[in-house]
């Protein structure tokens, strides 16, 4: 006998997602300002101090702001969105190295470029799977993220010098994505 | 009722079974296909509107809906009655400090435990006595399975993909228990968390790990002594998010209680006692400070049934409890 059933899911990832458009890039970092929205997992965020560091010696950077949000999976403070959106003009999240981190430091990148600061996120090898779920529900499925790989383990349980060569590791990849050289690539 | 949700058609019964599986619809386990017959009931038992909004998971931009919820129900298995449970629960889940987000989607791949208190435990059969915590009641397993099809089919947290959970583990299936409040004279929790003794209300809790607190001894303070024992065996960090709402939940097994209530201990005692202790300053790799902002952040269930003289300690992920009422 034909049975009617219901669909137990909001329809397919993405469906109901507002389109979504990338904030423009500059052609260069020189004189912008580098937002960090760091989510304290591990030592990562000496790795992303090294980041900046670099970044400023190489390409110029008028400067950088860092928050750490209060937990490694949530929204940061709205103070803290407000600081890094009145002062940053280009931005990198994360890192997306656990589970519910990675995909709300996606988040935090995709809200970024809502608000027309480009961004890009970086996210541990092992966590691609869930951060690609979060860009399809936002509508957004080929969002670029730069990915960082073994032998980096995912939960940023890095040594000093660790973090250092992460941070030379992954500078192509970030000015590649904040930049108009390399947004579509 | 006008339902929302997208309609599916299927031979009989069993290919619509099938169907869920290869849809990707289940935890693993067959499903009751969720007719709108059955979903209409449910929405009817618990007096909500299909589109009445249960909670949201902002980083994911979902939004529960109450016909969502009981669809799932249905596919639990859950009898109508359940639902305004379920609802309840769905509802805990989403408060902000739950943080839904986190604790389903964490390599650490966290449980949720769903406790009931109040009249509606007896009234639909919520067991809080002898395994409670385990297989065989159906009201315990259909409640507790139906908040988790909440949190595959809507939450989007499916594993493998947004659920990154690295192992996980079977209290993942359903993990739901009423608190047992007719054994003795101690204040149940819901009514220590503001309701009144005729509300019925759930507590959900995550659970980033469920710990045995084994003490044969009949002294009721060296019984609270291994209950903090345990506890301090991973300690509990500071959460700022989470700030002073952290807690724990300490479940007090009937022959402990027995013992407790012998010497007079009420739960506001008890609590006051595991606080003191559970506080002190880390000592060691494995006596670690349980940072909790005030004794009433312990939140002590009476449960279980006669024999081994234990209790059991819900450490947290990065939420705190929270409550609802079963409206």
């Amino acid at each position: 006998m034909p049975l009617i059933t219901l669909d137990p899911t909001n329809g397919p990832l993405g469906s109901d997602a507002a389109s979504f458009e990338m904030a423009g890039r500059p052609l260069t970092l020189a004189g912008h300002t580098l937002g960090i929205i760091a989510n304290g997992l591990g030592q990562s965020e000496v790795m992303f101090d090294a980041l900046a560091d670099q970044l400023s010696k190489w390409d110029d950077l008028a400067g950088s702001v860092k928050v750490v949000k209060p937990s490694v999976a949530v929204a940061p403070w709205p103070a803290q969105w407000a600081e890094i959106t009145e002062h940053a003009t280009v931005a990198v999240t994360g890192f997306g190295g656990c589970g519910s981190c990675s995909t709300r430091s996606m988040r935090d990148a995709l809200d970024l470029e809502a608000a027309g600061i480009p961004a890009v996120c970086l996210v541990h090898t092992a966590l691609v799977p869930a951060v690609r779920a979060l860009c399809s529900l936002m509508g957004a499925p080929d969002y670029p993220f730069v990915i960082v790989d073994y032998p980096y383990n995912p939960t940023g349980n890095w040594t000093v010098d660790e973090c250092n060569a992460l941070a030379t590791q992954v500078l192509d990849g970030v000015r590649l994505r904040l930049t108009a050289s390399g947004a579509d690539q | 009722m006008t339902l929302q949700s997208d309609t599916l058609l299927h031979e009989d019964y069993p290919e619509a079974v099938e169907a869920y599986f290869e849809n990707g619809y289940t935890d693993g386990l067959p499903i009751i296909p969720p007719t709108p017959e059955a979903v209409e009931s449910m929405l009817a038992a618990a007096h909500l509107a299909g589109p009445e909004v249960l909670g949201e998971v902002p980083t994911r931009n979902v939004t529960v809906t109450a016909e969502k919820a009981a669809v799932n129900a249905v596919m639990a298995g859950c009898k109508s009655e359940y639902f305004p449970v379920v609802a309840a629960a769905v509802r805990a889940l989403l408060q902000p400090l739950a943080n839904c987000h986190s604790t389903t989607a964490t390599l650490a791949g966290s449980a949720h435990a769903l406790i009931v208190n109040g009249p509606v435990r007896e009234r639909i059969g919520v067991v809080s006595g002898q395994a409670c915590m385990g297989p065989g009641f159906r009201t315990n397993a259909t409640i507790g399975r139906a908040l988790r099809l909440v949190i595959r089919n809507v939450c989007r947290t499916v594993p493998t993909e947004l659920d990154r959970a690295t192992f996980s583990w079977p209290l993942r299936y359903s993990f739901c228990f009423g608190e047992n409040e007719e054994y003795s004279d101690w204040t149940p929790n819901h009514v220590l968390q503001g309701y009144s003794p005729e509300d019925s209300a759930v507590t959900i809790m995550s659970v980033m790990r469920l710990l045995a607190a084994i003490e044969m001894a009949p002294e009721s303070e060296v019984i609270l002594e291994m209950i903090s024992e345990t506890a301090r065996l991973y300690g509990l960090s500071v959460d700022s998010f989470v700030g002073d709402a952290r807690g724990i939940v300490v479940i007090i097994g009937m022959e402990h209680q027995r013992r407790l209530l012998d010497d007079g201990w009420t739960k506001e005692a008890v609590r006051e006692w595991l606080f003191e202790r559970m506080t002190r300053p880390t000592i060691g790799r494995y006596d670690l400070k349980v940072n909790l902002a005030e004794p009433s952040r312990i939140l002590v269930i009476a449960a279980g049934g006669p024999g081994i003289a234990e209790s059991r300690v819900i450490m947290p992920h990065l939420a705190a409890p929270t409550h609802e009422q079963v409206r």
